[in-house]
């Protein structure tokens, strides 16, 4: 599983509505049809809450989801 | 999926067989293919082909007799391709092809040809490539018979002296001047294995097998000719290959008989349609020959006869580069995958299930049925991909939801002889009209006319969804019981159809009909005799009632009916059956823009989905009940066309307004954060269309956002983004407050799922 949220390194430009932190990159477990992952996604690291970028759902996500759904 | 019915399918189709040139040549040339090559320019290739099947092509290639020419398609007032000049020019051009030519092992077997006439020689030429060993016996001092016979300036003499020594050098003993008389031949017929009489002059009568060319002796065989008297030269080659053949046979012990139906000229049932093709006269060679340009030029005007009615008609097929058999082997493929990725998915889900190549195939092979029998074997193996066929199938369930449905007997009455179903696109579309179209029918018809809104069930039929399609048909069934089994007069030809194939004991009627025999509001307006190009739905290919309604009520409204050249039974699909547009949205597209190619007349559509998919590529396009309820001026045409969620409101709206005007019923039903205002601009409204998010999902997941603020926040363009799933899709939202109102920046969606953090 290559997909991945590309960064570049650069701090998100997005910070967590409810406690105002910054996001960070961290591991998150993600699921569809029988396939189960881990990518580096952005996340709230204290309220837990994911963020998925257009780039990555309309990119390797959806790729990944076409290929799954194909086999 | 039955897969022997598929694959006897794929036997039916007619177009790997040979085309009337090859057919009716008795030693089958393949015509088609050499004549493809001197139009790529490869004469040695066009050599190599010839070569093939003619033997001494570099005499018989000038001197054929060529019947292949009569029964060319091409073939009206002398215009047929001129296959023998080409084949001459072949001989000119292409004889210094390289041909490799593998050395036979020699057989222990004698075989004697009396008569070094062409069907002799033949037959011992090719016996000869077998491995025997051949003796030619003639009774004049040079073998070639009738070939010797002819005019110097068609063919050189020297020629067949060529060939001759040729024939030696290969090993066949040519032994000239030696008369082989009836009573020396019981000596011959013991010194070898079998004996061919090609002689033209035998004296004794023999009893010839009409297919073998086997005797009354044995081991003897003999040319037709000396029964039938005739004289061709490419007839006389078949028959000293027959001869061989038999001989073959006869010396191994095999069967004589078997398998030889299609030795010799019989008729082609390849079927071509060349009346949209332009044949240009033929080329005449100035000096004699053709050059090579006039070939190439005169090769060109073959049409490489094909069948593929199906492939021409259906642009499906086209992109997919399938004809119906090669469609079918990838479907096999498909169905056996177990692991590994399934290919052919997205083709499976690209056919529009139209049925076109089935009405315009010689043989009937429809390939919407078989795509049907794949997607629900795809289905029941779990192996159709989830998102083909979501947004519809979600679409079908809010329609048949209360939403939308509603099953009423007319308002002050208790029974219906009718009801009156306008489907779930048109009551998206055309809902004024449906109303307006309502209040005719209770006018119009006595004993009462019920309404029905709700869906066929179209999307779980063309997704393969078998059950779910059974109960929605079991449920609809049911709800007529209860109004009384009334005839269900339909607007729409999807549901048409589906009710038609799929219900017991219904009448269904489709409206077009009722306005045709009941005649037309006493308002409705005539037109100004513009001439219009009758687009036909797809789902009601088969039904002439239908199609003569359609053009009667318009033609009464006093415009004129353009056919176009795939209308009626030959109708094509507008980019919307089969769900393509779901599932494969730019093929759908190229669909859409292939129909209005066909006119450059504005379009009549009677089915609201034809009407808005040509609308929405720019086509102006009429619906028939813009005709009848229009206002008779140009300006009839509305070219908008509601959205995915337009589509939806119109629905409801559609059913609150009835129930309110003619049930005096208040409809009370609130979405989940309905309130929510939201401004869209174009530009995100088409993204979204494409994408299939429609304006409740987008409330959605702003209203939830806003409750309980698991969003996320920009500073600096004070943007808010936040995401939900609903069943098995995650939303994303992009937005902007402004004061009581939210400005949709972007929206997206993807069907995996965050599992844990």
């Amino acid at each position: 599983m290559t997909m991945k949220q590309d960064n570049n390194g650069k701090k998100s430009k997005w910070l967590c509505s409810k406690c105002g932190g910054d996001l960070e990159e961290g591991p998150v477990k993600v699921e569809y049809l029988e396939g189960n992952f881990e990518v580096e996604l952005l996340e709230c690291p204290v309220c837990k809450n994911v963020l998925i970028t257009e780039e990555l759902a309309a990119g390797q996500m959806l790729e990944v989801e076409k290929s799954l759904e194909d086999k | 999926m039955d897969l022997d019915k598929l694959l006897a399918v794929q036997e039916q189709c007619i177009n790997d067989n040979p085309p009337a040139c090859n057919t009716e040549c008795p030693i089958h040339v393949d015509v088609k293919g050499f004549i493809g090559e001197i139009r790529k320019e490869n004469f040695e290739e066009a050599y190599r082909i010839l070569k093939k099947r003619i033997p001494f092509i570099n005499v018989i290639g000038l001197v054929c007799d060529h019947p292949c020419e009569t029964l060319c398609v091409t073939n009206t007032f002398g215009n047929a391709i001129s296959i023998h000049e080409l084949e001459k020019a072949v001989v000119i051009y292409g004889g210094r092809a390289k041909i490799k030519t593998l050395p036979m092992p020699k057989v222990d077997k004698k075989i004697a040809v009396i008569g070094g006439g062409i069907s002799g020689i033949t037959c011992a030429y090719d016996l000869n490539q077998k491995g025997y060993n051949v003796c030619i016996y003639e009774k004049e001092n040079r073998i070639g018979g009738s070939l010797l016979k002819m005019p110097g300036q068609i063919l050189n003499p020297k020629l067949i002296q060529e060939e001759t020594i040729k024939l030696e050098e290969q090993g066949i003993e040519i032994k000239v001047n030696c008369e082989i008389t009836p009573e020396k031949l019981k000596g011959i017929a013991l010194e070898y294995d079998a004996v061919f009489i090609g002689s033209g002059e035998w004296t004794e009568k023999l009893d010839v097998n009409e297919v073998t060319l086997q005797t009354e002796i044995e081991k003897v065989f003999a040319a037709r000719r000396i029964v039938s008297g005739r004289k061709s030269v490419i007839q006389s080659v078949s028959t000293g290959r027959c001869a061989a053949v038999s001989i073959d046979r006869f010396v191994y012990n095999k069967s004589l008989t078997a398998l030889r139906e299609k030795e010799g000229t019989y008729k082609s049932i390849l079927q071509v349609d060349i009346t949209h093709d332009k044949i240009s006269p033929r080329i005449e060679p100035e000096n004699g020959t053709f050059t090579k340009e006039e070939a190439i030029n005169e090769a060109l005007r073959c049409v490489q006869c094909e069948c593929h009615k199906c492939v021409k008609a259906c642009v499906h097929l086209q992109k997919e580069k399938l004809d119906p058999k090669a469609y079918i082997r990838t479907i096999n493929q498909n169905e056996r995958i177990i692991l590994g990725d399934h290919y052919a998915n997205k083709t499976i889900n690209s056919c529009t299930e139209c049925g076109l190549c089935g009405a315009v195939c010689p043989e009937s092979i429809n390939m919407a049925d078989i795509i049907k029998e794949t997607r629900k074997s795809m289905v029941s193996r779990n192996k159709m991909p989830i998102s083909a066929h979501d947004f519809a199938l979600k679409d079908m369930e809010f329609t048949n939801s209360k939403y939308f449905e509603l099953i009423k007997h007319q308002p002050g009455k208790n029974n219906s002889k009718y009801v009156f179903y306008p489907g779930c696109q048109l009551s998206a579309s055309y809902s004024e009209q449906v109303i307006k179209t309502y209040n005719y029918l209770m006018e119009k018809l006595d004993g009462g006319v019920g309404l029905y809104l709700g869906c066929c069930g179209a999307p779980a039929n063309w997704a393969g969804r078998q059950e779910q399609f059974n109960s929605s048909i079991e449920k609809f069934q049911l709800n007529l019981e209860m109004l009384g089994n009334p005839v269900v007069i339909t607007a729409c030809s999807t549901c048409f159809s589906n009710f038609k194939e799929n219900t017991k004991n219904i009448e269904i009627k489709s409206l077009w009909e009722i306005y045709d025999e009941k005649g037309l509001p006493g308002d409705a307006k005539l037109g100004n005799g513009k001439i219009l190009a009758v687009h036909d739905a797809c789902t009601t290919r088969n039904e002439s009632g239908i199609h003569e309604s359609i053009r009667n009520i318009a033609k009464s409204l006093n415009y004129k009916i353009e056919e176009p050249q795939f209308t009626k039974e030959n109708t094509k699909c507008c980019g919307y059956g089969g769900l393509v547009y779901f599932t494969n949205k730019e093929f759908s597209k190229e669909v859409t823009e292939d129909r209005i190619k066909d006119s450059e007349n504005d379009f009549l559509a009677y089915c609201a989905m034809c009407r808005d998919l040509f609308a929405l590529r720019g086509k102006r396009t009429y619906h028939i009940l813009d005709l009848i309820y229009g206002n008779g001026e140009d300006e009839i045409l509305d070219m908008k066309v509601p959205t995915l969620s337009d589509r939806r409101a119109n629905r409801f709206n559609l059913k609150k307004e009835l129930l309110k005007n003619l049930w005096g019923e208040k409809m009370d039903i609130k979405d989940e954060y309905e309130y929510i205002k939201i401004v869209i601009e174009d530009e995100i409204r088409a993204k979204m269309e494409d994408e299939l998010i429609l304006e409740g999902d987008i409330k959605r997941v702003i209203g939830y956002a806003e409750k309980t603020n698991n969003s996320f926040y920009n500073p600096e363009t004070g943007h808010i983004l936040a995401g939900r799933r609903f069943v098995n899709i995650t939303f994303w939202v992009e937005y902007q407050k402004v004061n009581d109102t939210f400005k949709i920046i972007n929206a997206y969606s993807h069907r995996m799922q965050v599992t844990g953090v």
